[in-house]
This record gives structure tokens, sequence and C-alpha cells, in this order.
């Protein structure tokens, strides 16, 4: 099991929710609206009067042999729409209930 | 949830409820009357108090003052003002607008109740009279006769007026200029002395003869009988066998001492239509009914009473006041249509896509249509006022949604899906699209609290762009989100047909160097800031300077085909003179003017019970005529010039001493017809205040574009008194009452009785025959009866003298007062007012007299006051508006010098076009207030936001012009463009808005380019300023640091 953490624009977020269901991951936990901006491009996320684009965030836990799928599908997505934005991370979990 | 993102989510709904709100706006649109200004609450009543044979000076001393001095106390007074002529006393009140005119009636009604006991105890109790507007007829039939003359009045009342009156919401319909029939008994002094007989004697008889008296019941057996006797007339002629009295053992009957003449009043008003003989029918409406209801009612019957009537009677109609209220409206709607085309057209070339187009289009029937529902429910009509607010409001209810719309699209070109896009799109403009809609709403709610005449036009239109503002915006935040999300698309070059691209490549090329060749311009500015803002403010004061050039008047003059023309011959005139002088000047102008369509006169004494001619002006040497002209459409010369050659040609009638020309029907109606400016001469004598009303008058002659000018005193009315003696009456046994009504019997008549006919009732009056009352010998000759039944003439107990009675005294604020008046004619009123002050000023006059200006001129001053204390009421609230979008108090101030350029655009607009600042300008101007720092909040919001994504102030200012051009022009020429059909509106009712179209385009254009430079110009000094000061406090800290540090 490893855990992918999204962040991106919350234009991404149904779609996301009804892809990742697709490609059998039925779990996640989200925030809809969070700040946040890319660490070298993008626009920062702030709802703010400058930047009024907000982000989102989520987490979701994926079988080992998933985690490629998942992630090759979200850098394809994001290659189509590169000024939304969105970055994946993936985490080891070590123990879980 | 947002409203955007459940009416995205939730499509069927938001289009079930737009629906919903387009059907109940259509049916209330078919549910609306139509009419010509919204009601106008009355604010004058009158009190009228007769007071039998007092003289008009007796009646000024003891009924008018104490009335005036009480009724003055009454709140809310405006004028009070008073006629007191013989017999009779009005005082007028006129009242602040906007008061309810039951409850100052009340007032009135206990003031008067105060005085009652100290008014003379023989006259009559105060009757109080509200006047209003539903007053003025509503439609004017002739009917033109030939044999059918003598009959005609009959045949009118029953065939025309009953059938009329039973039409819902007629009030009265009088017939004036067809006599009443009246049967007259014309006796021969002369053979009554021989037989001993008086007047009074024979109309007791002929009362006595023409009776039905009822004998009572009785029983003949089982039977109960009723008795009667039927004595009445069956025929006039056999009043001829009465027998009136014995003579040298022979009867005397009727027929030996009088002639029976069968036939119509002797004193009448004469009606003529084009030159032939007829009869007028005046139709008034019930307070609150709808003109143009009732005359499409008589429109739709009119055919049915023509085939009733005789074949020799024509009805035709003189006046249709609905008729320019159809060709207004009709213009008017015209005017909104086109305004319509223009903005889609705009919108369209600007956003280059029809899906968008379509999108934001939708908003304007949306808005325009739920705004008829505001005026359903609150029971108002379709008139200029709400019409034109439609016109106003299409350019800028679409604003909301293309702020909407372009960051919709902006979100969909990022890679957003469109129903993301659409939510989160509007959800980064909904605050500054709330903020927008705000100051308009700020410079448009305050236009409906404007109290008095102003305030009757505009607090609907305050009303009406209010709702429309309102509506636009949960529009653009509801179904404008929602299409979006449906409709648009993401759009790649390639998709675009090769036909689309080849008529749009151009236009976009075009907008695109327009881009660029503003932000190199906005660079130069922003590089000689100092230079530009000094010119900015060089055209500012400049064109201040420029400000005395335009003159200024009240309300445009507005050409509804109808000219009200009255003709004064010297007083006492007979009416067979002014009928043929009436004639001249109809088959001369009949010739001279082709445009003229109707042209109806009426000379003559109106009789007491036509309550419509008895409320003008009228006399045996008054003509008062009405004219209706062809449709301005369709014809060369406006009514104004029409006007003014009448006026030169009735010069050459050396017999009027008084000729009034009014353009509208009616003089100082306050929205139609040309301007006044009423002179008003405050003095007691009588003597002295006329030779300054005639001073007054040769200088007012003497100023180019005064017109018709007429002096409010009439003149001393000749007339033959009769002087009793009284100790000689008494000897012969008279009184002074007695001999006086002997009088009266004998020249006026003496009704003696009443002729019925068919149910129909006819006066049979007893007088002398003309012959015998044409001199003053007839008069003289007179025998007086006493009561022993002895004679003697009237020139024994009296004499006959020619004596001048004083004219009406006219009062106004309780001092006595003569109003010259002219009507503004092809020059300014305030240009006029300027000429001729100072003459006035240096004029002779005697000490106490004061010359006062009113008329239009008054209701100018006033409305002026109360629209500059308004517009600055605005100007602070969309300050407030503006300082808490920007939570700044520089910001607001920068973009509100763009309402500066506004007011030097209107300037200079007028001066070009020679157009005058009226009432309509001046709204213009209020409009723009809110419509101008639209263009600047646009520019500034942009522009901190590129501040604050860390650009330097000059990039800042100039990125944020390049982007935000496209939004600010194409917003300014949805308003102005909206604009342009009624500036340019030819139809019917088009002079009234006019100017407000001029003003706005010329402000809007002017102060946009202007503001599109100075604003950011402005913002940069500042932005610099604000860098500097912070940088010196960052100084002075950093040194405190290293002193303490040291």
């Amino acid at each position: 099991m490893k855990a992918i953490f999204i962040a991106f624009d919350q234009a991404y977020y149904e779609d996301l929710v009804t892809d990742l269901q697709s490609l059998g991951c039925r779990g996640f936990t989200a925030w809809t609206e969070v700040k946040g901006r890319g660490s070298h491009t993008g626009d920062p996320h702030y709802g703010t009067h400058a930047w009024p684009s907000l982000a989102s965030a989520m987490f979701t836990m994926v079988e080992d042999d998933h985690v490629d799928t998942v992630l090759n599908h979200l850098h394809q997505l994001d290659v189509e729409t590169p000024k939304l934005g969105m970055r994946a991370f993936v985490m080891p979990i070590e123990k879980s209930i | 949830m947002s409203l955007y993102s459940s009416s995205v989510k939730r499509p069927v709904t938001v289009i079930l409820i737009f629906v919903a709100v387009i059907i109940i706006g259509l049916f209330s649109l078919q549910k609306l009357p139509i009419d010509l200004y919204p009601d106008i609450d009355t604010n004058t009543i009158m009190v009228m108090t007769t007071y039998q044979g007092a003289s008009a000076q007796d009646i000024e001393q003891n009924v008018t003052r104490p009335l005036e001095n009480v009724l003055n106390s009454v709140e809310h007074l405006k004028h009070i003002t008073s006629k007191s002529r013989e017999n009779i006393s009005v005082v007028t009140l006129e009242f602040e607008y906007g008061y309810d005119i039951d409850a100052l009636t009340n007032n009135v009604r206990d003031k008067l109740d105060m005085v009652s006991s100290m008014l003379p105890d023989d006259s009559q109790t105060p009757i109080i009279f509200k006047f209003s507007s539903d007053m003025i007829p509503i439609v004017m039939l002739s009917a033109q006769a030939e044999e059918s003359m003598p009959g005609l009045y009959k045949i009118l009342d029953e065939q025309i007026a009953n059938p009329l009156a039973r039409v819902d919401g007629v009030g009265s319909v009088s017939i004036s200029g067809a006599p009443k029939r009246e049967i007259h008994v014309y006796l021969d002094p002369i053979r009554m002395e021989a037989y001993n007989l008086s007047v009074e004697t024979i109309a007791s008889l002929i009362g006595a003869e023409n009776r039905n008296i009822p004998g009572g019941t009785f029983d003949i057996g089982s039977e109960t009988y009723a008795l009667r006797v039927q004595g009445e007339f069956k025929d006039p002629k056999e009043m001829a066998n009465i027998v009136v009295g014995v003579s040298n053992g022979g009867i005397v009957h009727l027929s030996d001492v009088a002639t029976i003449d069968d036939s119509l009043e002797e004193r009448a008003q004469q009606s003529y239509t084009n030159g032939n003989k007829g009869a007028m029918i005046i139709v008034q409406k019930q307070s609150g009914a709808n003109s143009v209801e009732i005359s499409n009612k008589i429109k739709e019957i009119m055919p049915s009473l023509q085939k009733n009537l005789p074949s020799d009677i024509q009805l035709d109609y003189i006046v249709d006041t609905s008729d320019n209220i159809h060709n207004t409206i009709n213009s008017l709607v015209e005017t909104v249509l086109y305004a319509l085309l223009f903005v889609v057209i705009v919108v369209f070339v600007f956003l280059g896509r029809w899906r968008a187009t379509v999108i934001i289009t939708l908003t304007i029937p949306i808005s325009l249509i739920a705004s008829f529902i505001y005026l359903y429910a609150t029971g108002n009509s379709l008139n200029i006022v709400s019409l034109s607010s439609l016109s106003i409001a299409i350019g800028m209810v679409v604003d909301d949604a293309i702020v909407v719309l372009e960051n919709v699209t902006s979100h969909i070109e990022r890679g957003s899906a469109p129903m993301q896009a659409a939510v989160h799109g509007t959800n980064e403009v909904a605050i500054s699209v709330i903020a927008s809609t705000l100051t308009l709403i700020a410079v448009f709610f305050p236009l409906t609290l404007v109290t008095g005449m102003t305030g009757v036009l505009f607090r609907q239109l305050g009303w009406m762009v209010t709702i429309m503002m309102i509506i636009s915006t949960g529009a653009a935040l509801s179904i404008t989100p929602m299409l979006c999300s449906r409709m648009l698309r993401l759009r790649k070059k390639e998709d675009e047909s090769a036909a689309f691209k080849k008529f749009y490549a151009p236009i976009e090329r075009a907008l695109d160097a327009l881009d660029n060749g503003y932000a190199w311009l906005l660079d130069m500015c922003v590089t000689h800031r100092w230079k530009t803002s000094l010119i900015a403010l060089g055209i500012f004061v400049g064109s201040m300077f420029l400000m005395k050039f335009v003159g200024s008047e009240f309300f445009p003059t507005s050409d509804n085909s109808r000219l009200g023309i009255t003709l004064e011959l010297p007083i006492g005139t007979r009416t067979e003179i002014a009928e043929s002088l009436a004639r001249q000047v109809n088959d001369s102008w009949q010739k001279k003017f082709p445009e003229i369509k109707v042209l109806n006169y009426t000379v003559g004494q109106a009789s007491s019970d036509n309550t419509f001619a008895s409320l003008q002006d009228n006399g045996s040497h008054i003509i008062s005529m009405n004219l209706r002209l062809t449709d301005p459409g369709e014809r060369e010369r406006g009514i104004v010039e029409i006007a003014e050659l009448m006026r030169e040609d009735l010069k050459h009638y050396p017999e009027f001493k008084k000729t009034l020309v009014n353009v509208g029907g009616s003089r100082g109606s306050s929205m139609s017809g040309q301007s006044s400016i009423n002179y008003e001469i405050y003095g007691y004598d009588f003597a002295e205040t006329d030779s300054a009303a005639q001073r007054l008058k040769r200088i007012l002659e003497g100023i180019d574009g005064c017109a018709d000018i007429n002096i409010s005193r009439s003149d001393y009315q000749p007339e033959y008194q009769v002087d009793f003696d009284r100790e000689k009456l008494s000897l012969y046994g008279l009184n002074l009452s007695t001999a006086a009504t002997a009088l009266r019997n004998r020249i006026n008549g003496s009704t003696a009785s009443y002729y019925r006919e068919d149910g129909d009732e006819y006066d049979i009056k007893v007088m002398y025959d003309k012959q015998h009352r044409q001199s003053i010998e007839d008069i003289e000759n007179i025998l007086l009866y006493n009561a022993a039944g002895q004679g003697v003439r009237l020139k024994e107990v009296g004499t006959v003298v020619e004596r001048f009675n004083p004219p009406t005294i006219e009062r106004k604020d309780r001092e006595r007062v003569i109003t010259v008046s002219t009507v503004v004619n092809g020059r300014p009123m305030s240009e006029i007012i300027t000429e001729a002050q100072p003459l006035i000023d240096k004029m002779d006059k005697a000490p106490g007299i004061t010359v006062g200006i009113s008329g239009s001129y008054e209701s100018q001053q006033d409305s002026f006051s109360d629209l500059a204390t308004l517009a600055v009421l605005i100007i602070i609230l969309v300050y407030i508006v503006m300082a808490a979008q920007f939570e700044s108090y520089t910001y607001p101030g920068i973009i509100m010098t763009s309402i500066m350029f506004a007011f030097s655009g209107i300037v200079l607009i007028l001066l070009i076009t020679g157009t005058t600042l009226n009432i309509m300008s001046m709204i213009g101007a209020i409009m723009l207030i809110g419509i101008v720092v639209k263009n600047g909040i646009v520019l500034i919001d942009y522009i901190t936001l590129n501040r604050e994504r860390g650009m330097s102030i000059r990039r800042a200012v100039v990125d944020g012009g390049h982007s935000r051009l496209r939004p600010v022009v194409m917003t300014t020429l949805t308003t102005i463009l909206g604009m342009v059909p009624m500036a340019l509106g030819s139809g019917e009712g088009s002079e009234m808005w006019r100017p407000m179209g001029t003003a706005v385009i010329g402000g809007l254009t002017f102060s946009t380019i202007l503001t599109l430079l100075f604003v950011p110009t402005m913002y940069t000094i500042f932005a610099f300023n604000g860098i500097r000061r912070k940088r010196k406090k960052m100084h002075k800290a950093l040194a405190k640091k290293n002193n303490a540090n040291k």
C-alpha cells in the first residue's frame, strides 16, 4: 500500500474522483479548498484578489501495483492542461488499521 | 452552496425560473396601460367663494384677504394665488409635491371652518375644488352639420354624448357650439303698455297655465279613480291662445302682445371646424382612468355612432391625446429595439463568438421583461419614463454578464472543464460584479427620493433602473454561468470556418492594433505624468469656462402636433365680428399652412353648464382655436417654426388686442410646450402696476427670443349701470330690488316655465323683443309697476350711465400681482433672463413695486438645485461604495476624477450640438456619475492586482491598461450605442430625451478617453509617493536602529 498525495487546481476535483474510481481506487480523503504554490513554476493558488484561484488536495491509498497507472494518468492530465497545475507525491504506509 | 454553483448543478431549475419570470413579465406587459407620463399627483386646491353683487375690490377686501390670511398657514403650501372678480373669489393653493392631497384638503377645510365667521353674511360657504390633470380633455370631437343644425344639440346629446358617457372611465361629456332649444316669448312693450300688462304678470300666467295638477282620488261604486288636470302645453304654439287679460270688454290673448319663437338660445358659443359650423364634443376622463383605453373604446364605437346620425352630420377628431401617446410610445419602442441591436453587434464584434454573444444578450430580455412585473405590481404604466429607462439600461445590464463570461472563458482556456470553469470563474468575479452594480444603484436609487415635479419623472426611472440592475446581476451570477457551463467550448483556431476567419480577422487585427497603440500612449503618459496631469486638468478647467456659453432651459419643447391659439379683440366686441375675423384667419391659414389637419375655432360666451368651456377664458370678444397638425414625421416644418410663422401672421391683424399661440395646446404646462418666463409685478396701486407692466412689456419686446408677450390683467370692462334714486323709488312705492329684477326680466328674460317634450325640458323665456332692447332709450323707457299696478318709466326713477368695471384682481402670496409672461422662442431661456435683468433693474418704477420671476424659470431653478443636491449625495454614496470595495481612501478619489471629464464632455457636446442644459441633460449628467466610474474601477482593480502579483508600478499600470482596454471600450460602447437611438431619434416626443442621450454620449466618450490616460497616470503619481513615504519611514527606522546600536 502506498499513499498518494495529490495537490491540484480546484477545477480537476470532480473529474479526478471519477477517474480514480475507474482506475480502481475507491478510497480517498480530500480537502476541496486549500492554498499553495508550486516550487518552481505555476500560478499561486491563494484565493485572494491577486491570485483568486484555489487548489484542492487529496490523499488516496493505492495498492503498490496500481501506483504507476494512477501516476501515469495524473501526469497525462497535467500535460494536457499545464496551466491548471497538478502534482502528486507517493509515500509509503507503514501501518494501518 | 453559492448561487452560481447551485445554478450550474441545477440547470433545469434555473431555466424554468427564468422562463417563469419571462412569462409573468410578458403577462404584465400585456396588462400594462399605456400613458404619456407616470401618474402625477395633483398639488393644487381651489377655494371658490361667491358673494353676489360685490365688486372685484369688495371681494378682494372682504372675502379673498381673510381667506388668504387663514389659508396661508396650511402646511406644505408653496404659493397662494387668488383672483377676485365681480361676485366671485377664487383662491388657488399650490402645495409642494409629494404630499397626500386628501390630507391637505382636510387641513384646508379645517381652516375654512375657522374663517367662515369672518366672511360677509351674504357670501356663500367656500367650495373646495381639487384641480387635477383629469380635467384636461382627452378627446375632442367635431360634429359638422347643415340641415340638422337647429336640432343638433338634442341629436348629439342623445346619440353621441350619452353613449360616450357610458364608456368605462369617461368622466363627463360636454357639448359646446350647439345651442340648446329654447322657447322665447318676445313681448312688445308698446302693446303691453296699451293693455296695462307687465312682463312679470305674463311670466306668472304662462307658469300657471303650463301645469299638470293631480286632483286626488275618488270612488265610483266599487272602483277608485285618480283625478288629474293635464294642462301642460303639448305644442309651444298653444301658448298663443293663453288669455293674459281683458281690455275694453275684449279678451287679450298672448299672441296679441307677443310673438312665440320656438328656436335656440340667443347667446351661445359657436364652434367651427375647418370653416364649417358645427359642434364640439369634449370628453374628460374619470380620475385614474386610462386615456388610451378610453380613446380606443371611443374609436371602436365611432363608426356605429356615425351610422345612427342623420346623413348631414359628420363626426371628426379635433384632438385625440392618445394619438400622441401612441406615436411617442411607438417611437420609444423603436429606440429600445435599435439599442438592443447595437448592443448585440458590439458584443459580437468584441467577443467574436456567437455562443458568447447569445449568452450575454439573453440577460437583456430577462432584465427588461422582469421590470414589467414591477410596473404592473405597482400599478404603473408604460410611459415615456419607464420606456426610456429600458433604453438607458440596455447598455448596462450586459456589463455584469460580460465580466462573468470573460473570466469563465479564461478559465476554460487554461484547461478547466466548462462546468468547473463556470463555477470557479464566477466565484472569482462575483464580489466585483456586485460592487460595480452597487455603484450604479448608488446613483439610481437616490433618484427615487427626489421630490417635486422632477421627482414624478425620476422616481420611476430610479426604480426601473435599480430593479433592472439587480436582476441583471442576479442573472449574471446564475443563468450566465449555467449557460457558460453548457454552451462554451475550448475553441481551437483550426475549428473556425474559413468564412468566419475572413470576416473576423480584420476586426481582430484592428482590436490588437488598438491595444498596442493604447499601451504605447499610456507608457508615454506615465513617463510624463506631471505634464499629463496638467494637460488633463487644463482641459477640465478650460471646459468649465465654456460652461457660460451653454444656455439653460427647463424642459425641451416637444412636438405633439397641437397648437392652442387665443385671439382677443377689444373687450365687448360682438360675437359676429369675432366670428368673421376668425373665418378670415381660418381661410388664410388653411392656404398658408398645408400642415393643418384640423382647425377648430370657438367664438362667443360659453353657457354656464359647459364645464370645460367655463373653466377657460371666454367671452364674446375671445376666439379660441384648437389646431391639429399632421404627424411630425410627415412634415418639413417643426411645430415651433409653424407657431412662429403664425405669430408673425397675426401681427397683420390690427384688430386683435392680444394673441397667444401656444405650442402643445396650453401655455406653461410644465412638460410639453414652449417654456415661458413669467415676470410678476407686485404692487397695490392699479395705475402704477399697470404702467410698470407696460414698460416691462416694451423691454421684453426689444429682446430677441421673446414671443407672445402677455399681460395678465385684462382691460377695464365698459358697462352700463342704472343708478336708481331711492327717494323717487319710494315715492312710487318701489324698492331697489323690485326695480332691478324688473330690469333683468325685460332684458335677460325670465324663465316662466318649462316646456316638456319626449322627456326633455326646455326653458320658456319671457323677455322684450330684440328690437326693443337695442338702445339706451329702450332701457330708459322700461315701465316699472308697483304693487298698486301703477307704471313708472325707469328714467323717472333712475339714470343709465356708462362706467368701467375694474378688472379681475389677481394676487399671489397675499399681494396684488400682474404677470407679464413671454414664450421663449429660439433662444435658451437663461440668455433672455440675463439680457432682460439689467434692463428691468434699471426700469422706472414707483416705490413699493417689486418684480419677480416665476413660470418655467422658477421650476427650472427649483429642479436644478434639487438635482445639484442629488448629485452631491450620489457622489458621496459612490465614493463610499468604492472605498469599501478597495478598502482605501485614495483609489476612489483617483477614480472619481473621471467624473470631472464627464462634465467637461457634457459641456463640450452641448456646445457643439447647440443643445441647452435642461432637466433631461442634467439627469444624463447624474447618470454618468455611476457609469464613468465603472471604467476607472476596472482599470484600478486590475492595476492593483498586477501590483499584488509583484509587478513594478509602471509595468502594472501599462500591462493593466493593455489588458483591460477591451472590456472598458466594450462596456462603454454598449452604453453609448444603447443611447445613440435616443440621441438621434426623430419620432414624436423624441425632443424630450434627445438632450439626455446627447449628454450621456458626449460625457461618456470624452470621459472614457481621458480616464484611460489620466486615471492610470494619477495612480502612478500616488503609488510612487506611497513608496517614497514608505522608504522614508524605513530609512528613519533604520537610522533609529543604527543610533540605538551605537
